[in-house]
């Protein structure tokens, strides 16, 4: 049990998922097949025992609203707990001031009334498994003002672009943070992951308001970096950021292997989702299918290779769809033959002879798009 | 203020369902599961919840801990509004007769006479918690009720040469029922008794109640009370039904309803999205199919791995088919494991079941169907 509030932050502009990201909010964004990326981040809170959760919204709430509704599905008492959703309910002047301060302000009342002592704030974008209970544990043994969740990884000069990377000397505390502009190779990736006492937590956002009316919550730790005690701590095993289409496409492609997703996937660690009462999948006699993974209440007559398949999708006799991701309700005709794409949504694909994309570049089938 | 006049459904879910074997040696029948991701409760429980009956006793005796504590988590069927619930009811030690087990289909509802007098029940529904169908029960109500009834029955035309088989129901030219037989060695009717009833409850109630107290009873709706409306002369009408219907009562029987759900055209259709069959929400992650997996005509649940050959078959929840594994003609339930390179044809394999690598059970040209319901080694 975490005596902490959870905060889930949204995403600032350096997370640009094309296509998809138009719909809805990056965390509402369809992932792996049944999930959807914002059921990651909240697991790992109600899995470490945490019950009084905000989920911040930037923009476009209907999709999360409905996802999320009371939090039941993700094991949060309907009496003891609470999950809030959250936006600023004035209106913003412009873009740019849409940012997590302006939420975590106009809402500050729900932050201060809460009883827990301690907030943990994490995005939604970045993929992990983590226990937070050992975190914040450690969090309070060590004294320290603020704990920063962060990976190693060896490939930031593709991957983790525009992130927050943390400095840190051998005692893991932060001398300060950059952003990777993918010039290194090896990096510590700031998972943006913060737990620090409600209190400092209050402070630092009215530090950050008094200081300019654009600042979000990371511009004010960058700053406060050697004022605060601040220290990293590592996360183990798969993590992915989802920032750009490209990463959305890796990521759910690594996924698929079982050796791989059994990182993220563990059976005392469940992913928590919305359940959607889909039938098994249906395999007819002329189905070709192979390594993929494919969630409920499909119907599969064609040939599917690498791919990601979203629940009631139906792939028709004599279409081929290789290193593709189909998304809840898609349609693929008979004569479709897809190569590296991602259909959004209930969109109907007819009549099509070829659509190829690549890894780096999936083509994007817009939701509900008929072609 | 509920829908459809207080209706409320009883579900009859007390049966072993002996001819299963091992499938029901920890759990009654109605918790056998079926259909990749179900348990065959969920298909009644469906239908309550698609018809807007709100209020569910579910009527459980043997083996019940499994069933009871499944039923009661009522919001799986979208069964948790403020005025709805799935009510379990269990037989109870009573203060003037002692504990009580459940006589009959029939004693069970007479036993909770006051569970129904507490919902304010106007009509109830009596329902078999161990068939596989898809029934409005509020259409059936209308037709109860243009009908001026006494008592509705369900019934479904069969072949007549099966006729023997069932509790056959004999109608006059306007579906009124004049006569109920059971199993009758020269059939009149092919009007086949589903073991759906829908009673004015205020009458029914005088009929259990009387019923209770006849020594000679077997205290059975079909034996008992329904002879005894027509006897006195009651308005009895013949529901029909048109649809999938099935009663999974023998392995055969479980393997073939099983089977029917691979057929594209099948008429019991699960996939339809106006009439969800709603089940227990698992977590488990979509199913994985392998690089060298072959799949045809199989239906597969989240948290399967399949990496060998599956043809003509259906896989629970969580089971895995290794690498070069073949599965012919078999329903394999959840959390099983098929090693590698082993042959299952023709089988159904029990739920936690391990197959070791190169078993072969199963035989092709076997009669009936196989259950395996232990370990198997090479």
């Amino acid at each position: 049990m975490v005596d902490a509030l959870g905060i889930i932050n949204f995403e600032d502009s350096t997370a640009d998922i094309e296509g998809l990201g138009n719909y809805r909010p990056v965390p509402a964004i369809s992932f792996l097949g049944r999930y959807r990326i914002i059921d990651f981040v909240l697991s790992n809170m109600t899995n470490s025992g945490m019950s009084q959760i905000q989920v911040h919204i930037k923009e476009k709430p209907r999709s999360l609203i409905e996802h999320l509704g009371t939090g039941l599905h993700y094991n949060i008492n309907s009496k003891r707990g609470k999950l809030r959703l959250l936006y600023g309910e004035s209106k913003v002047m412009s873009e740019v001031y849409n940012h997590d301060i302006g939420s975590f302000i106009q809402n500050m009342q729900y932050i201060e009334d809460s009883n827990k002592p301690y907030v943990i704030i994490a995005p939604s974008y970045m993929i992990y498994k983590i226990d937070y209970t050992e975190v914040l544990k450690e969090h309070i043994a060590s004294q320290n003002d603020i704990t920063v969740l962060y990976k190693n990884v060896d490939n930031a000069k593709t991957e983790f672009i525009g992130c927050d990377t943390l400095v840190m000397d051998k005692d893991k505390h932060i001398t300060s943070i950059e952003k990777n502009r993918g010039k290194y190779k090896t990096r510590a990736v700031s998972m943006e992951a913060y737990v620090l006492s409600k209190r400092l937590f209050i402070e630092l956002v009215n530090r950050a308001a008094n200081t300019s009316a654009l600042y979000w919550f990371k511009d004010i730790l960058r700053e406060v970096c050697g004022e605060l005690k601040m220290v990293g701590y590592p996360v183990r095993g798969y993590v992915a950021c989802i920032n750009t289409l490209p990463s959305y496409f890796k990521a759910n492609m690594e996924l698929r292997c079982p050796d791989i997703a059994s990182d993220l996937f563990v059976e005392d660690w469940p992913i928590h989702t919305m359940t959607n009462d889909s039938a098994p999948t249906r395999y007819s006699k002329d189905a070709q299918v192979c390594s993929s993974v494919v969630a409920n209440g499909c119907v599969i007559e064609g040939k599917v290779e690498n791919c990601v398949i979203g629940r009631n999708v139906t792939v028709k006799k004599g279409a081929v769809v290789k290193n593709c991701i189909i998304l809840p309700g898609a349609f693929i005709g008979e004569s479709a033959k897809l190569d590296s794409v991602i259909v959004d949504k209930s969109a109907i694909v007819h009549h099509v002879k070829k659509l190829v994309g690549t890894p780096e570049a999936p083509i994007y089938v817009k939701r509900a798009d008929r072609i | 203020m509920r829908q459809n006049n207080n209706m409320v459904a009883m579900i009859l879910a007390g049966g072993r369902g002996s001819r299963l074997f091992e499938l029901t040696k920890k759990v009654a029948k109605p918790a056998v599961y079926f259909g990749g991701k179900y348990r065959i409760i969920d298909f009644p429980l469906s239908n309550c919840a698609n018809s807007s009956v709100e209020v569910v006793g579910v009527l459980t005796q043997y083996e019940s801990v499994l069933l009871n504590s499944y039923v009661a988590r009522d919001h799986h069927w979208g069964l948790d509004a403020k005025d709805s619930g799935v009510f379990v009811l269990p037989p109870r030690e009573k203060d003037e007769t002692g504990f009580g087990e459940y006589r009959g289909t029939a004693d069970a509802i007479t036993q909770n006479i006051d569970f129904l007098d507490q919902m304010k029940a106007e009509y109830v529904l009596v329902l078999s918690g161990d068939h596989i169908y898809k029934m409005d029960y509020a259409d059936m109500l209308e037709h109860h009720k243009k009908t001026g009834a006494d008592a509705t029955i369900a019934v479904l035309e069969v072949p007549l040469k099966e006729a023997n088989r069932f509790g056959i129901m004999n109608t006059d030219k306007n579906d009124i029922i004049v006569e109920f037989e059971e199993k009758p060695a020269k059939p009149k009717s092919n009007l086949a008794s589903m073991g759906i009833y829908i009673f004015e409850y205020k009458q029914l109630r005088k009929y259990l109640l009387q019923d209770e107290k006849n020594p000679d009873s077997s205290h059975d709706f079909g034996k008992d009370i329904i002879p005894n409306y027509l006897a006195d002369g009651k308005r009895l009408t013949a529901y029909r039904f048109k649809g999938y219907w099935k009663d999974v009562g023998t392995i055969d029987s479980l393997w073939e309803a099983n089977m029917d759900l691979i057929n594209p055209n099948n008429e019991l259709d699960i996939f339809d999205l106006d009439w969800k069959i709603y089940t227990e929400d698992v977590n488990a992650v979509p199913q994985f199919i392998g690089e060298n997996a072959d799949v045809n005509n199989a239906l597969i649940t989240q948290g399967c791995q399949v990496y060998g050959s599956v043809k003509n078959s259906v896989l629970f929840t969580n089971t895995v088919i290794s690498q070069d594994a073949k599965i012919i003609d078999s329903v394999i339930m959840p959390n099983a494991t098929v090693g590698r390179g082993a042959k299952v044809t023709r089988c159904i394999v029990a739920d936690n079941v391990e197959i070791a690598p190169g078993a072969v059970v199963g035989n092709k040209d076997s009669e009936n169907i196989l259950l395996v319901a232990k370990n198997v080694s090479k």
